[in-house]
């Protein structure tokens, strides 16, 4: 973290908020954003630039600091919060979705049949899954946060802004990623453990860094919430595996796999 | 009598030689970025890459006067405009920044087929300029007149070329993610680099990112007509490597900071590689 020529000064962290901070945040100090001219319309390009005043490194430290999860991530580490991380990880984790899906669909039917990827018969790709991953990571990753927050909202629990909810639900689907390209090997038991794992991984980051803001409201049953975010993000990797990561040879390798490949009528939605 | 000289040097007052000045070039000028090329004559093409509106009424107000005195040479300011170079002048008109440009070229009653063929090679110098850009480029004048033309053709035939080689029941659904994907992922990369601070108007960056898909159209060519994978796949990797050099390059002149220029390319390699695995297992 650079520190201007005037040196070491006291900083108040109490607002996080990136456009809170413009007199003396983390990121004012950077120069990045040479003349930022006061308050702009919300509709205007320049309103948004201080959700992206972030650099490469702070951008990577956000991401692998979710594969260890802990509790206050937001105050820790999201201060302030960005929207670069959040957008381009549900991003890539849409087109590496699709990529090594399918990548692990030719290899599949490679296996099964090397004739079969002949000039004259090649094979079938389905870019329906393309729009399908489109729907289904932006809807989890952006409008459950959106939901969340707006509903919190409702119920008087105010303590944290929209663009945390959304970095932290874009920042924890980042173990989707790596998970996805380890998927491309054809053995349904290391699929089913890793996609197991990964629920476990992100489901904890979220729960364990949106419980203390639920723990805040008066009404106690609003930590049932909670239980409802485990069940959504449930149904989110069981969506993943069935969707994406269903591919087989013939010959599958190791014990049989409970819920087979649905078959392309499934897939097409 | 009024010679054609004097009617160029009239003072403005019909709105209709007017273009309106591109909002966002008022922002920073002389940081906007672009390409020139030392041995390509900027004579004709860059002449003409501005659109026709202003000049088609003042070029018929000259003509139309030069025609009522047939014995008037016309051979005024209209050829002696140096380096052919449109000649652009700003000023502000009741409140409003216009900008006038005299070409000196006549394109009132000229075929079509001029017509076309010049918007064409206009196209194929922007190209030129983005795909292979000169080291130390002084000129940008070339890209500073953008269009959308270019990146709309490359789209178009990307998706036709993809679509093709689908099977049937996936040809409609590859070319509308085709150009989908283009239009989108071009518009979000553009408006990311100006969130992360990069000094570029708008629908510049538009035209040299869609500028940029022009490789991969070469690659689905090649690879509409070679099957093998161990073809398709290098020359789809060659050419998103040249999208991305080409599109990075254009992004270094829109001083980003040195920590954050990763940030700014990222996308690009997403949006990029997309389309090049796409090529790859069609």
């Amino acid at each position: 973290m650079e520190e201007g020529p005037e040196g070491l000064q006291f900083q108040s962290f109490l607002e996080t908020d990136a456009r809170d901070s413009s007199g003396g945040g983390v990121n004012s100090q950077r120069g990045y954003i040479p003349d930022r001219p006061g308050k702009s319309s919300f509709w205007n390009v320049e309103y948004y630039q201080p959700y992206f005043d972030i650099d490469t490194k702070t951008v990577f430290r956000r991401c692998y600091l979710t594969l260890i999860p802990k509790a206050n991530y937001i105050s820790n580490h999201l201060s302030p919060a960005d929207l670069y991380g959040p957008f381009w990880t549900l991003t890539t984790l849409i087109f590496s979705l699709f990529v090594f899906s399918s990548l692990a669909s030719s290899i599949a039917a490679y296996l099964s049949d090397p004739g079969a990827a002949s000039p004259t018969n090649p094979i079938e790709y389905d870019f329906g899954l393309l729009s399908t991953a489109f729907g289904l990571v932006y809807a989890y990753g952006l409008g459950i946060p959106i939901l969340l927050w707006l509903g919190l909202r409702y119920l008087g629990v105010g303590e944290w802004s929209i663009v945390e909810t959304v970095a932290l639900w874009g920042y924890g689907q980042f173990v989707w990623i790596p998970v996805s390209l380890l998927c491309v090997i054809p053995v349904p038991i290391l699929r089913w453990v890793l996609v197991g794992l990964a629920f476990l991984l992100s489901g904890y980051f979220l729960i364990v860094n949106t419980w203390p803001i639920l723990a805040t409201a008066d009404q106690k049953a609003v930590r049932l919430v909670a239980i409802f975010l485990v069940l959504l993000h449930a149904a989110l990797a069981l969506c993943f595996k069935v969707l994406f990561f269903s591919y087989y040879a013939v010959k599958e390798i190791g014990p049989k796999d409970p819920i087979p490949d649905p078959g392309p009528t499934a897939r097409a939605f | 009598m009024q010679r054609p000289e004097d009617s160029m040097m009239t003072p403005l007052t019909s709105t209709s030689r007017f273009i309106q000045a591109d909002d966002d070039d008022d922002l920073d000028e002389e940081a906007i970025p672009g390409f020139s090329h030392p041995g390509m004559p900027v004579t004709p093409t860059s002449a003409v890459s501005d659109k026709g509106k202003s000049r088609a009424t003042e070029q018929l107000a000259t003509l139309s006067e030069g025609s009522q005195h047939p014995r008037t040479p016309l051979s005024g300011n209209i050829g002696s405009v140096p380096n052919g170079a449109p000649q652009s002048a700003r000023q502000t008109v009741g409140g409003v920044r216009v900008e006038t440009r005299q070409t000196g070229v006549d394109t009132l009653d000229e075929p079509v087929t001029t017509t076309i063929g010049r918007d064409l090679l206009s196209i194929y110098t922007k190209l030129v300029q983005v795909l292979y850009p000169p080291r130390g480029g002084a000129s940008r004048e070339v890209l500073r007149d953008w269009d959308l033309w270019g990146p709309f053709l490359f789209c178009l035939t990307l998706g036709i070329l993809l679509s093709v080689n689908a099977s049937a029941s996936q040809s409609l659904g590859v070319f509308s993610s085709v150009v989908a994907i283009i239009s989108s992922g071009s518009l979000v990369v553009t408006i990311q680099a100006k969130l992360l601070g990069g000094r570029v108007s708008f629908f510049q960056g538009l035209c040299v990112f869609g500028y940029c898909v022009a490789p991969l159209n070469v690659a689905a060519l090649v690879s509409t007509f070679v099957h093998l994978i161990y073809v398709r796949a290098p020359i789809a990797l060659a050419a998103w490597a040249w999208c991305v050099w080409a599109a990075v390059n254009f992004l270094d002149g829109t001083k980003i900071e040195q920590q954050r220029i990763f940030l700014a390319v990222y996308p690009l390699l997403l949006f990029y590689f997309i389309l090049a695995w796409m090529i790859i297992i069609q």
